[in-house]
């Protein structure tokens, strides 16, 4: 009888890949992956609302839960273990430099630097900014519908953020994510679209509006959602907001194995970091490639399932006939 | 090992022909993909141009494993004059172009492994599986640029297989 089954080594896998969504601050609601369900996935193509930030490297787990003996008896001798705290850490460097990858690797916010109007003051975070347009009704979360007029300020090339005017809010702000947790009002009418992670980059121009190179993070935009040109990122050492994710790390074997390592809610638990890797390793001296360095902080949620409180989830999908 | 060696050669065969079908040559009367399998074919007096020359180096065996991994390195030998309509002057392009898609057809880094011995060729279990290719420096003689380029090839061996 042809043997139909093979014992299967422990998986190979070239790297990790991962992919982020948004935790619902106010609602205190992580996104959840199921293995079972969605383990399949494209990896180029991850189920909303999850972000790929592709490949990254020196992905390192470290469990720090503790454990404490019960003691019992003269001498005294293990009678069971109890689980005294739990907490697990996630680090790892990501190979691009994105809106997301640079705030995740940020301890605090991360804001955008909206383009300055002419002869404003000057600012860390970016001066007084170019007035805002509003979004037309019509759009899509890869078309930004737009007066003509409005959309003669774009070109093919430019980087924009969309969101709501800031008007006095407080507690987490920005739409569908947060970007920031605001304890006192502002004045800054811009604020919101300054942490916003609805941003984009602009691939054509027409009298109708703008095509976007990839969708937006927050999909459709809303009603009273308005629009500005960025040029680019900026974050600060300091502050008191801590970025809240869910996370999904995927190792990808050899075999058509999948490892899945899902944390429900990441924090970034250091600030700012960068890792120089030369391209040449024969060469220390010459270019090197930056990498942004993010390390993580678990926290748990309570597992529906039978009310234990966890931190991630390690999800195995075999090969195709692999003994199991 | 046979069988990894001969999914490893038919799936770049067929990445090469899906990429540039262009890339061909003429083999005992018959027009195929410009990449061949030196062990398989006549001995060559000298390589052919234009054309992806696999050649199968050393070879190693994890036995301590559920199922045994065998693992070959395999050489990429290619070699390029040109174009006649450039007079050759092409000859760097012509290269630069093999490299490309030589790590073209590289990915994905597996396939399945398959049993050419049968008619049809049968499906077996595992995937055969490589590592990035590693490039050689461009070797000049006169007006032909020659390069190569190694790879390890790795497959397990299915149960009730020897060295399969």
């Amino acid at each position: 009888m042809a043997v139909n089954w093979f014992s299967a080594p422990a998986p190979v896998a070239r790297r990790v890949r991962g992919y982020f969504a948004p935790v619902n601050r106010v609602a205190q609601m992580p996104v959840l992956f199921d293995a079972a369900e969605q383990g399949g996935f494209n990896l180029d193509a991850p189920p909303a609302p999850w972000i790929s930030l592709g490949w990254i490297q020196g992905f390192v787990r470290k469990p720090q839960s503790k454990t404490a003996p019960v003691l019992t008896g003269i001498p005294a001798g293990t009678l069971e273990q109890v689980r005294e705290t739990i907490e697990a850490q996630v680090s790892f460097e990501f190979l691009s430099w994105t809106k997301l990858t640079m705030a995740l690797s940020t301890g605090s916010q991360h804001m955008n630097l909206l383009a300055a109007a002419s002869g404003t003051a000057l600012a860390a975070d970016g001066a007084q900014a170019i007035a805002a347009v509003t979004v037309e009704s019509g759009s899509t979360s890869t078309f930004v519908a737009l007066a003509t007029e409005d959309a003669a300020i774009f070109t093919p090339g430019s980087i924009i953020a969309l969101d709501i005017d800031y008007t006095g809010q407080t507690g987490y702000v920005g739409t569908p994510i947060s970007g920031a947790y605001l304890r006192q009002p502002l004045t800054d009418v811009d604020y919101i679209r300054r942490v916003t992670f609805n941003v984009a980059l602009v691939a054509q121009v027409s009298s109708t509006g703008l095509t976007l190179a990839g969708p937006l993070p927050g999909g459709a935009p809303v009603a009273g959602v308005k629009l500005q040109s960025i040029t680019g990122f900026v974050d600060r050492e300091g502050g008191s907001f801590y970025q809240e994710w869910s996370a999904l790390f995927v190792m990808e074997g050899n075999q058509g194995d999948r490892i899945f390592f899902h944390y429900p809610r990441l924090q970034a638990m250091a600030s700012a970091e960068e890792v120089g890797l030369p391209l040449d390793n024969k060469h220390k001296g010459g270019p090197e490639r930056v990498l942004l360095k993010g390390k993580f902080l678990a926290l748990p949620v309570i597992d529906p399932l039978d009310g234990e409180r966890v931190l991630c989830y390690r999800s195995f999908l075999p090969a195709v006939k692999a003994l199991v | 090992m046979q069988n990894a060696k001969d999914s490893f050669y038919v799936a770049l065969r067929a990445r090469l022909a899906a990429i540039n079908p262009e890339r061909t040559i003429l083999m005992r009367g018959t027009l195929r993909p410009g990449i061949l399998v030196e062990e398989a074919e006549a001995p060559f007096s000298q390589l052919p141009n234009d054309v992806f020359v696999l050649r199968w180096l050393g070879l190693g065996a994890d036995l301590d494993l559920g199922s045994t991994m065998a693992a070959g390195e395999c050489e990429f030998a290619y070699q390029t004059c040109g174009t006649q309509s450039f007079g050759g002057l092409d000859r760097g392009r012509s290269l630069t172009g093999m490299d490309e898609e030589l790590i073209a057809i590289m990915q994905p880094f597996s396939t399945p492994k398959l049993n050419y011995t049968k008619t049809p060729p049968a499906t077996m279990l595992t995937q055969v599986f490589w590592d990035e290719p590693g490039f050689g420096p461009v070797v000049v003689q006169r007006d032909r640029l020659s390069r190569s380029a190694k790879v390890m090839v790795y497959s397990y061996e299915e149960q009730g297989s020897r060295w399969r």
